[in-house]
């Protein structure tokens, strides 16, 4: 009966439960899409990281590990001192170009000690770079953006030639010359970072302990370590914008939520005293008001895990290098929170209306 | 016999305000078992106050209430609600139907509430009522009188000791007035149903056994 009584107050109110689904289905789909872009783009930056073959990276002091948002305050000649290290087989400059019209990180490399320290990439089609405009893509980029090779690009607000398109897995999706970078970024003989490959991956701590000495303050990692904080779940760096944001979908659950059911007593107010008049304790009116409230956040949840994929579709497709990352941890985590603050939201309302007067009640207009 | 409802000097003061309000200044009857009783008097003199004092849903300023031997007041709001669900049925004069559910439903829902009715009692209170025919509706697909017989089958279904109706025909045509007391009348008889009806209509009151005439908060007549 009780279950009859919430569906017909849901179907009678179609306005007040299209808005609270909606409101429950925002909460986990901005849970899920915010954990979901920041985990997924983590996991495939390291992925590419660790696909360079490299076995130590080197930045500069208090940088950023999120690449992205790395200057280039290296000098080039760097590199130079490095390569005279024991165990040092091979250095490569980067430097880091952000296009914002694609959302794309661009490296600037040198094709030459590239190919030392990475083995070079694998073509498919075309080849290097054979001006100092030109770019190289990886297929993931080339297939998404439907790039041939001798196409041009509109990149960094200059015109790229697609000089060839390369196996993914290395870095980035999408490299330029570094000279090219250097002169676009107007850092001239500067890089963001530079990637050390060992003679044997066993001399990685000699020559992370070496660097450490010439450059005591100085970023140094190797690349298994940078791989295993990019794919913790528990980043420090994004713990608080995760919870941050997690807070912030919570409050609109909760918010609309309450208001929704705080409302809905209001309205019901003459109903609740007829309860009451029957003889209904303030736990079932608790209780009808809270499994109301929670059929509308399961509602929500449904919706959100629907909009969510939804979502991400339209990630994909307006920008197609980007990786969303769903799990069923989140999933789970999401729902809960939603279902959380929904029933918290209800719960004043609903003992709002345990209390009422029944006299009182019934009297109501 | 001992009553099956007993108040003693019952008083009822309502405060707006600064200003203090007497509805009942000391109450003092006794209603058998089986018994129809219609409470009249004029408007404000106090017996909408006595019904809902009696029935548990409003706690009187002084004074005692036994119903079934039970002190209403001596016992704490969550005992007094299991109580009202089991001992007292309420039929009022906007009929007070649940609006999103039918007829059955509303009828089932008084069931559910008063946990541990008879299942049996539903059918031989809406063939008796003769809503059979009825129950798939919902309140505003009826007439007043047909919605008037559901909230009478909600209010005994679970066989209370005691049916309360407050100006039950308040809201009929005088059909359905007449048709609505014949049916109170059939449930005192047929299932020696105690009723307390409280009513300003003479008509109505003169379905009743016995009839308690207020004034100003006092009993004037009995």
């Amino acid at each position: 009966m009780i279950g009859r009584m919430i569906a017909q107050n849901i179907l009678r109110r179609p306005i007040r439960t299209v808005i609270s689904v909606l409101a429950v289905a925002i909460e986990v789909g901005m849970v899920m899409l915010v954990v979901g872009l920041t985990h997924g783009m983590l996991h495939d930056s390291a992925r590419r990281i660790g696909g360079l073959g490299a076995d130590v990276m080197v930045q500069a002091p208090h940088a950023s590990m999120f690449l992205g948002m790395t200057t280039a305050p290296l000098p080039i000649k760097l590199g130079d001192r490095f390569a005279q290290l024991n165990h040092v087989q091979a250095v490569t400059p980067v430097l880091f170009q952000f296009d914002s019209s694609g959302v794309s990180l661009i490296w600037g490399i040198d094709m030459e000690s590239w190919n030392r320290v990475t083995g070079g990439f694998a073509y498919l089609r075309g080849g290097p770079f054979t001006g100092p405009y030109d770019v190289l893509v990886d297929d993931w980029y080339a297939r998404q953006n439907h790039v041939r090779v001798g196409q041009t690009l509109h990149l960094l607000n200059h015109n790229f030639r697609v000089a060839g398109i390369v196996v993914h897995g290395k870095g980035s999706r999408l490299f330029i010359p570094l000279v090219t970078a250097e002169h676009l970024a107007e850092q001239q003989e500067r890089a963001s970072i530079f990637f050390i490959k060992c003679t044997n991956p066993g001399y990685t701590d000699d020559v992370i302990h070496s660097i450490k000495e010439l450059l005591p303050n100085y970023t140094v990692l190797s690349v298994q370590e940078y791989m295993s904080l990019l794919t913790s779940n528990d980043l420090p760096a994004l713990t608080d914008f995760i919870t941050v944001l997690v807070a912030i979908a919570v409050m609109i659950g909760f918010l609309v939520i309450f208001l929704s059911m705080y409302t809905t007593i209001a309205e019901r107010t003459r109903e609740i005293g007829i309860l009451k008049s029957l003889g209904a304790t303030k736990g079932y009116i608790i209780e009808l008001i809270l499994r109301e409230a929670g059929v509308l956040c399961l509602a929500g949840i449904i919706v959100g895990y629907a909009g969510t994929w939804a979502g991400r579709m339209l990630i994909y497709t307006t920008f197609p290098t980007v990786t969303v990352e769903l799990t069923v941890r989140w999933a789970a985590w999401a729902a809960l929170l939603a279902l959380t603050g929904s029933l918290v939201g209800a719960f004043y309302p609903a003992l709002r209306a345990a209390q009422l007067d029944p006299v009182d009640a019934l009297a109501y207009e | 016999m001992e009553p099956l409802i007993a108040t003693h000097d019952l008083k009822k003061v309502y405060r707006i305000g600064k200003v203090s309000v007497p509805a009942l200044r000391g109450i003092s009857i006794n209603v058998q078992e089986g018994e129809f009783v219609a409470v009249v008097g004029p408007s404000g003199c106090g017996k909408s106050t006595l019904l809902h004092v009696l029935g548990g849903l409003t706690r009187p300023t002084s004074g005692k209430v036994l119903v079934d031997g039970n002190d209403l007041f001596g016992m704490s709001d969550a005992q007094r609600t299991r109580f009202r669900a089991h001992k007292i049925g309420f039929v009022f004069q906007r009929f007070n139907l649940l609006p999103t559910l039918t007829a059955r439903d509303n009828i089932l829902l008084a069931q559910q509430i008063g946990d541990g009715c008879n299942p049996h009692r539903f059918a031989s209170v809406t063939a008796m009522l003769g809503i059979v025919d009825k129950l798939r509706y919902r309140p505003n697909e009826m007439s007043g009188g047909e919605q008037q017989r559901i909230a009478i089958a909600r209010a005994i279904v679970c066989e209370p000791k005691i049916l309360m109706a407050d100006e039950p025909t308040g809201n009929l045509d005088s059909e359905n007035s007449q048709i609505v007391l014949n049916m109170m009348r059939a449930v005192n008889r047929e299932f020696r149903q105690t009723i307390l009806m409280i009513t300003h209509n003479p008509a109505a009151a003169a379905v009743a056994d016995r009839i308690i005439r207020m004034r100003d908060g006092h009993v004037v007549s009995d």
